[in-house]
């Protein structure tokens, strides 16, 4: 399946489950409009790392690097393997 | 149910809002907002706002002028009283040569983090510009330290200990300031000095974060500007109703005068009828208290402490929404909270998010990856307890100066205490990850009912220990935990 199709899933599934069923946009930030919280990009992080085998330990992380569709599915380009 | 309207979804006032005569009546309305909220600055915080509302393509540039100008002419957070007490005692001049000397302080270390900003921007492989923020905070402890430990005197302890002024002021500024130094795109030096301590937010705590933040909630439009500003002048109406509900508990159940709570009742001393509840130091310094009056007195202090927190935080993210950046609230909704983690996301959301930029998402990135459910905790209790413990007693650094440093740590296990239960609770609370309940039948909102008790109880009984004073044992705030559930030690 395609990344961005993978990853929007993913999301769609971490706002459900929080009872958040309205539609949202690829480029849509969704931890600065107070969707999804810091635990929500935990949960994108660890997903990141047992999907995609990308390791945040030497550059470290940033929660605006899981803060829409797009950014997950950029990231992934420039670091995935 | 809403307290206060959504006006910010009202198609016609948010095109009124974008017309001249509409921005003039928001600012109107925001100044008698901060008249109503006793804000002493209120002339020069409205004239800063209106500029960045009339100049919405110079509102960066505007926001480092005014932290700029809030630097120079309402520094007061430079404690300059403790200052002039360690010149006197050190027989320096305490006149306008110490002024001249903690402004040199301040351009010295702004010029040396404006350079370890700009070799982090550059990205070499070396281990301080990979870890700024812990090569900044591990630099603040042993500053601290020289400053407490050195047997040194005269100008040297002057200027060491104007130096963890400032820097204990700027700490987490700074980091996030580095932190952006790090991204792709940063913000350069002037820009970033907005939002250094900037005009809507007297806090060593960062409300807004920093200027990476700062990028991503700025209104772009007229429209959004529009928005922001109705969102802003609606929270104002929300602080004013916390500032009354927060002066009612002191009338009413501490017994506070009314004249001193209601300025417009008048003069005298006009006790209202009350509960006559003791402060929780008081409390806790009263082992014959009567039980009822013991636990009105913690709950009522936990009330104050969530229309306080709420109150304050929020003022600052009204003030930042005039300016024109659509900042998420400070505190948002803590009753409602389902889980330990939940809540303290809710309660102090800025503070929260420090916690985990800083400390939580470092060890969670680096450390027991192939165990979940330790690496989870690990994380948390590096955010909820080393954080958290770390910012205040960098932020308390007076009681250094004024006990010594082993007194001092010594003096803070009672925080320790309450920032180790808060970590391991937090962790173990995310650990058992339960889900969220959908909106549905009775027995559901029952069950939301009853954990938001549960969470609040919690909470409420570890306010016994969040006390960030020295003066006593961790033994007292046990005994009076013991006092309420009728136990004798």
């Amino acid at each position: 399946m395609d990344d961005r199709l993978v990853i929007r899933e993913f999301v769609q599934k971490l706002l459900k489950r929080k009872g958040d069923g309205a539609p949202f946009s690829d480029s849509e930030q969704l931890l600065t409009r107070g969707r999804l919280q810091s635990i929500d990009a935990v949960k994108v992080l660890v997903f990141l790392e047992e999907k995609y085998g990308i390791d945040f330990a030497e550059t470290g992380f940033d929660q605006s690097q899981v803060e829409s569709v797009d950014c997950i599915v950029a990231m992934i380009q420039t670091k995935g393997t | 149910m809403r307290i206060v309207p959504q006006f910010d979804t009202y198609p016609r006032l948010v095109n009124f809002g974008q017309s001249a005569s509409g921005k003039a009546v928001l600012l109107g309305v925001f100044a008698l907002g901060l008249v109503a909220g006793h804000e002493r600055l209120w002339v020069e915080m409205t004239a800063a706002v209106a500029l960045m509302t009339y100049f919405p393509a110079q509102r960066r540039l505007i926001a480092s002028c005014g932290a700029l100008y809030w630097l120079i002419f309402h520094g007061e957070w430079l404690q300059w009283g403790f200052l002039r007490d360690v010149a006197q005692a050190e027989g320096q001049r305490t006149d306008w040569t110490l002024t001249l000397l903690v402004y040199g302080i301040l351009a010295a270390v702004f010029f040396v983090i404006g350079l370890f900003f700009r070799r982090v921007s550059m990205r070499p492989g070396s281990l301080p510009t990979k870890r700024p923020v812990l090569f900044l905070t591990a630099g603040f402890a042993l500053l601290l330290a020289a400053a407490a430990l050195l047997p040194i005197g005269g100008m040297t302890r002057v200027l060491l200990w104007g130096a963890v002024v400032v820097m204990a002021n700027y700490l987490w500024y700074f980091a996030y300031a580095l932190k952006d130094a790090a991204a792709r795109t940063p913000d350069g030096p002037l820009l970033q000095l907005g939002t250094l301590r900037p005009f809507w937010g007297d806090s060593p705590l960062p409300f807004t974060k920093g200027a990476a933040y700062l990028r991503k909630i700025e209104a772009h439009t007229p429209r959004d500007l529009s928005i922001t500003q109705l969102k802003a002048i609606k929270l104002l109406i929300w602080v004013a109703i916390l500032h009354g509900l927060e002066q009612a508990l002191h009338v009413f159940v501490y017994g506070d005068p009314l004249t001193k709570r209601f300025w417009f009742i008048g003069h005298g001393d006009w006790i209202a009828p009350n509960l006559g509840v003791p402060t929780l130091q008081a409390a806790i310094l009263t082992p014959a208290l009567p039980l009822p009056m013991a636990w009105a007195s913690l709950i009522a202090h936990f009330a104050g402490a969530l229309v306080g927190i709420a109150g304050y935080s929020d003022l600052l993210i009204a003030c930042c929404r005039m300016a024109g950046f659509d900042a998420l609230r400070g505190s948002y909704r803590p009753l409602q909270s389902q889980s330990l983690g939940e809540f303290w996301n809710r309660y102090n959301f800025y503070f929260k998010e420090l916690m985990v930029e800083f400390f939580f998402f470092p060890v969670f990135t680096r450390y027991f990856k192939s165990y979940r459910r330790i690496r989870l905790l690990a994380a948390t209790t590096a955010a909820a307890t080393l954080g958290n413990m770390v910012f205040h007693f960098f932020r308390d650094f007076r009681f250094v100066a004024d006990m010594g440093l082993w007194p001092a740590l010594v003096g803070f296990q009672v925080y320790t205490v309450y920032a180790t239960i808060l970590g391991l609770a937090i962790g173990i609370s995310q650990l058992r990850d339960p889900g969220r309940d959908r909106p549905g039948s009775d027995a559901r909102t029952w069950r939301r009912v009853l954990a938001s008790a549960g969470v609040l109880s919690f909470f409420c009984l570890l306010e016994i220990f969040d006390q960030e004073g020295r003066s006593y044992g961790l033994g007292v705030y046990w005994s009076f935990l013991l006092r309420l559930f009728l136990i004798r030690n």
